[in-house]
Formats: C-alpha cells, sequence, structure tokens
C-alpha cells in the first residue's frame, strides 16, 4: 500500500487534461492566425472546410466558416510524405522536431491554472495507492524552484532550432539557425532581467506566491510598466514571431532552420512555435496580470476553492487572458514589418539589455527602502522615462548601416540641380498614354 | 512541499511529451508514402544545383555573441536566490543594506564587462 500526496494525482491529472486543451488551442490558433490576418489584408480566408468529410449526409456539418480545418491539416500532415534528403545527417534531423516539440510542451506544467483548492477525503486507486487529503494546486508541476523551472525549459527551445539548423545541410536552414540561435539567447537576458524586477517585488519563486502578491497589491503592470513592455518584446523575440522573425524571414531565408523539413516533423515545429507563444502568454499573464484574478485591486475570486467548480472557473479566466495575449500577438505580426537582423540584435545588446539592468537596480533600491506600493513605482518608471529621454540626444550616435546619400539621385539632389520626379513628357501626362499616338 | 518529492509528477509529464513527440513521427513514417530519387534528395536552393556545402565557416560574431551571453546568463542565474530572499529582510538591520551593495557590486562587474565589449565592437553589427 503506497501512500502519496494528494498533489501528485493533480498534478498529472492537470497536465494531461491542459496539454490536450494546448494542442486543440494551437491547432485553432493556427485557423485563427489565418482568418486574422485575411481580415487584415482584406480577404475571407479559410472559409470552405467543414465536418462533412465528403458525405452526403453530413450535408449540414458542410462550410461551418472554415472550423474543419485544423483537423483536415492534421490528416494531411499524417499522410503526406516525410521525407529526409540524402545530404543531411540523419539522427539529427530526427531528433531536432522532437529537441523544440518537447521543452514546448512541458514548459507550462509550472502555470498554476486553478489556484489553490482543498482535497477533502483521501483518494483510493484501486486499493493499491492512497493519495492523502490536503491543500492542492492546481498545476502540472508544484516546485519550489518555480519560475526558475519554467525560464530553464524555455531556453532549452533553442538546441531543436540549433540542430535543425546545423543537421539539414542547407545555406538557408543554416543561416537560419544560426540567426534564431543569437536572436533566442540575446533576448534571454532581457527576458530574466525583467522578470527578476517581478522577484524583488514578491520575494518568492513560487507562481502561487506571485498571484497572492498581485491579489493583495494590485496587478504589477501596474507597477512594474517598463518590465512589462521589455518581457513582452523578449517574449516576442523568444517565440520567433514578428517584428522578430528573422530565422524564418521567407524573403531572404525561404523557410528558415525548417526548409528541408517535410510532413509530421514540419508539424512540429510549427506546434512548438505556437504552444510556445502559449507558454509565454501564460508566463506573462502569471508575471504581471495577476493570474486567475479577475479585476485588477478587487479580490473577486477566494484564494483556496474546496469545490471542484472554482478551479474551472479560474482555469478559463486564465486561459482567457492567455488567448487574448496570443490574438494580440497576431495582431501585431500583420500589422508590424520584420525587423532587420542587425537592427534586433542592436536593440538587443544596446538598449533593451542596460535598460533592463537599470530596472533591476532601481527595483531593488526601491524594495530596500521599502517605497515597493504601486505609487512610487510609478513614480520611479516615470522618472525613469524622463531621464532616459533627457540623455538619449547624448549618447553618441551608431553611423553604421545608415541610408546614404546618393548624391545626384532625386532623394538628395547636388546643390544648384532640377529634381525632376514627375515626367515631362504631354503624352506620359495623361491618363491613358496607350490611347494616343506612340510618338515616331 | 519542499522535498524532491514533489518533483516526481515532473517525470510522468516528460514522459507523455516524448511520448508524443515520438509517436508522431514514427506514425507518419509509418503511414506516408516512400519515394526516393536522385533529384528529390538534392539540397535546396530555390531551384538552382546546389553549389558546395553549408558545412563552412560562418561570421565570428555569432562565437561573440555566445560568450557575451554566457557571462551575462550566469550572472543573472546568481541574481535569483538573491531576488528570492533579498526582500523579506528586515530593512532596519544591517544585514540588508550589506545585501544591497554586495549585489551592486557585482552588477557592477557586469557593467564593466558590458563597457569592455561594447568599447570592442562586440555589440556592433554592421
Amino acid at each position: 500500500m503506497l501512500t502519496l500526496p494528494a498533489q501528485t494525482l493533480v498534478s498529472i491529472v492537470t497536465f494531461a487534461v491542459v496539454v490536450h486543451v494546448v494542442l486543440l488551442t494551437v491547432a485553432y490558433l493556427i485557423y485563427v492566425e489565418r482568418k486574422v490576418s485575411a481580415y487584415i489584408q482584406d480577404r475571407i480566408g479559410p472559409n470552405r472546410v467543414g465536418f462533412d468529410f465528403g458525405l452526403p449526409f453530413l450535408k449540414p456539418l458542410r462550410g461551418m466558416w472554415g472550423l474543419g480545418q485544423p483537423l483536415a491539416d492534421g490528416l494531411k500532415f499524417l499522410l503526406k510524405e516525410d521525407y529526409a534528403p540524402d545530404h543531411v545527417d540523419k539522427g539529427l534531423f530526427t531528433l531536432a522536431p522532437i529537441a523544440i516539440i518537447v521543452p514546448a510542451l512541458i514548459g507550462f506544467a509550472i502555470i498554476p491554472w486553478g489556484g489553490t483548492w482543498v482535497i477533502e477525503h483521501d483518494i483510493s486507486l484501486l486499493g493499491l495507492v492512497t493519495f492523502e487529503a490536503g491543500p492542492v494546486v492546481v498545476a502540472g508541476l508544484h516546485v519550489d524552484a518555480g519560475i526558475i523551472y519554467l525560464l530553464g525549459v524555455a531556453s532549452l527551445g533553442v538546441y531543436g532550432v540549433t540542430l535543425g539548423g546545423w543537421a539539414s545541410n542547407n545555406k538557408y536552414s543554416f543561416l537560419g539557425g544560426l540567426r534564431c540561435t543569437a536572436q533566442m539567447i540575446s533576448y534571454e537576458i532581457p527576458l530574466g532581467l525583467s522578470l527578476l524586477a517581478v522577484l524583488l517585488m514578491v520575494g518568492s519563486l513560487l507562481p502561487t506566491e506571485i498571484i497572492a502578491y498581485q491579489r493583495e497589491h494590485g496587478w504589477l503592470i501596474f507597477s512594474q510598466p517598463l518590465a512589462a513592455i521589455i518581457f513582452f518584446l523578449a517574449i516576442l523575440a523568444e517565440a520567433n514571431r514578428t517584428p522578430f522573425d528573422n530565422a524564418e524571414a521567407e524573403q531572404e531565408l525561404v523557410g528558415g532552420y525548417h526548409t528541408e523539413y517535410s510532413s509530421m516533423r514540419f508539424a512540429l515545429f510549427f506546434l512548438a512555435e505556437y504552444s510556445h507563444m502559449i507558454t509565454s502568454s501564460a508566463f506573462f499573464a502569471l508575471l504581471f496580470l495577476g493570474g486567475w484574478s479577475v479585476i485588477p485591486f478587487m479580490n473577486l475570486l477566494p484564494d483556496v476553492a474546496a469545490g471542484p467548480l472554482l478551479p474551472l472557473v479560474k482555469f478559463a479566466i486564465y486561459f482567457g487572458k492567455v488567448l487574448t495575449l496570443v490574438v494580440f500577438m497576431i495582431v501585431i505580426r500583420w500589422t508590424i514589418p520584420r525587423l532587420r537582423f542587425d537592427q534586433v540584435m542592436m536593440m538587443a545588446w544596446q538598449a533593451v539589455i542596460p535598460l533592463s539592468l537599470i530596472i533591476v537596480v532601481l527595483t531593488s533600491v526601491m524594495v530596500y527602502l521599502r517605497l515597493d506600493s504601486l505609487g512610487p513605482m510609478l513614480i520611479a518608471n516615470g522618472v525613469l522615462v524622463a531621464l532616459l529621454m533627457a540623455v538619449y540626444p547624448l549618447l553618441p550616435k551608431i553611423q553604421t548601416n545608415r541610408k546614404v546619400p546618393l548624391y545626384g539621385s532625386r532623394f538628395s539632389p547636388m546643390a544648384g540641380e532640377v529634381v525632376q520626379t514627375a515626367p515631362t513628357e504631354p503624352a506620359a501626362r495623361e491618363d491613358h498614354p496607350m490611347r494616343t499616338a506612340a510618338p515616331a | 512541499m519542499t522535498d524532491l518529492a514533489s518533483y516526481a509528477p515532473l517525470a510522468i509529464i516528460l514522459l507523455m511529451a516524448i511520448t508524443f513527440a515520438v509517436a508522431n513521427v514514427v506514425l507518419t513514417l509509418l503511414i506516408g508514402p516512400r519515394r526516393r530519387g536522385k533529384i528529390k534528395g538534392m539540397t535546396y536552393e530555390s531551384g538552382m544545383n546546389p553549389i558546395g556545402t553549408a558545412r563552412k565557416r560562418f561570421n565570428v560574431r555569432f562565437y561573440l555573441i555566445a560568450m557575451v551571453f554566457l557571462v551575462f546568463d550566469v550572472e543573472i542565474i546568481f541574481l535569483y536566490p538573491w531576488a528570492a530572499t533579498f526582500p523579506n529582510l528586515d530593512p532596519s538591520s544591517p544585514d540588508a543594506l550589506v545585501w544591497l551593495f554586495r549585489i551592486l557590486f557585482f552588477l557592477l562587474t557586469t557593467v564593466v564587462a558590458y563597457l569592455y565589449g561594447f568599447r570592442k565592437g562586440v555589440f556592433r553589427f554592421d
């Protein structure tokens, strides 16, 4: 007869449920991404595939706004040929998608979706194992390393990218993998530093403690707005989303590190990208948006739940926040153009990392002076922004990669030169120049 | 829950994730068709005949980034235990001030490393 704490059972059940919810959400996020991009570009997007499977008696299920598209895509991925070209490193080529999907799937285990839940009676499984009653956290994993686990697992994702780029033995893949690796490890530093600003205020590494602190003192996005912005930038760069998607810049690198992949191995890269978005959005919601709390500065839901209903409600609220953030990321992708690689890297090393270091020092001093409530922190953030704007013109300008004026061109004419920007021929100035006879 | 037993679910979580990944790869290998060809197995280079190999020397800047990343990342890892304990100290005790200045000195070494790298042109991408 084995006796275990109830946390073990709740952890495994929660993870098994959440991983399915996340995979289903990922499938539909691809649909949402296509639909959002279609509406932004004034198109309709997928609207044909329903659930009729081509059968006449299921005709009412035809169409359905294209909701069957993820199912059809998934089947196609399974049924297509999984081709590995002759020149690839076969072992690493197969390992890369596995190495990228596993960290993406276990990362969100630490997220406390449902808060704390009290189990009143011992649970016995087939008379073999007994789970002791007690308070449990509705999360896939409840460990005292907490946030460090999430950070460590998130940075494991870079291995899949590097391996995929290297094993393909393709120049596009190789360059894409290199760029992606450099970008991901660069933005890990501001990610860790802005996270540090939050931990300094909370004083604990446990996700439940972070939510409890925000229930007491208000959401941290209000007292740490700069850290929140930096954190959001960093998770965009970590998930390789536009404006930081240099790894798969179609115009220059075809598909980046997954150029040579096909079928399910390609789909795993895709799944990993989207579940990475969900994980990092959940991370953001945990740190800055108060986890499952409904409204800032008000405690509508009790901290500890007795019945099974409240954890579900908390999960719904939390997941709603996550989905809002993910849709926000999607809208960003279809609104903002991609940054150039050197711009991305210079932004990381010359702007974001020094700024996040300053925020850490500022927060630690404020915490030491016990001025870490909402008002003083807001004033400190405002003063920091004002100082930066005052200092910025005094800093040396970067002269590399600037647009060089081409003398004699229409944009930078020589002294005394008359620039003609419109045609002067009468035939060319007409609305329909082809209707008139061509000059002899 | 501060003992190592709380990490036990991690084993099952890992097992589930690895099973999902491997099952997908194996399933598509079993179900999907298999047709090989000489042209089909060539490196994709936008439809041109591939020139040389991709295993070439690449820009030294990527090595520099990896090294600077190591410096910063190790520093940040040292900061986490401090960040988890420092706010819980009594601010009136002399310990808190000592802790604050120790970590500020620690960050100062990072800033020196950063400035050195900056002057050496590590963070220039031109």
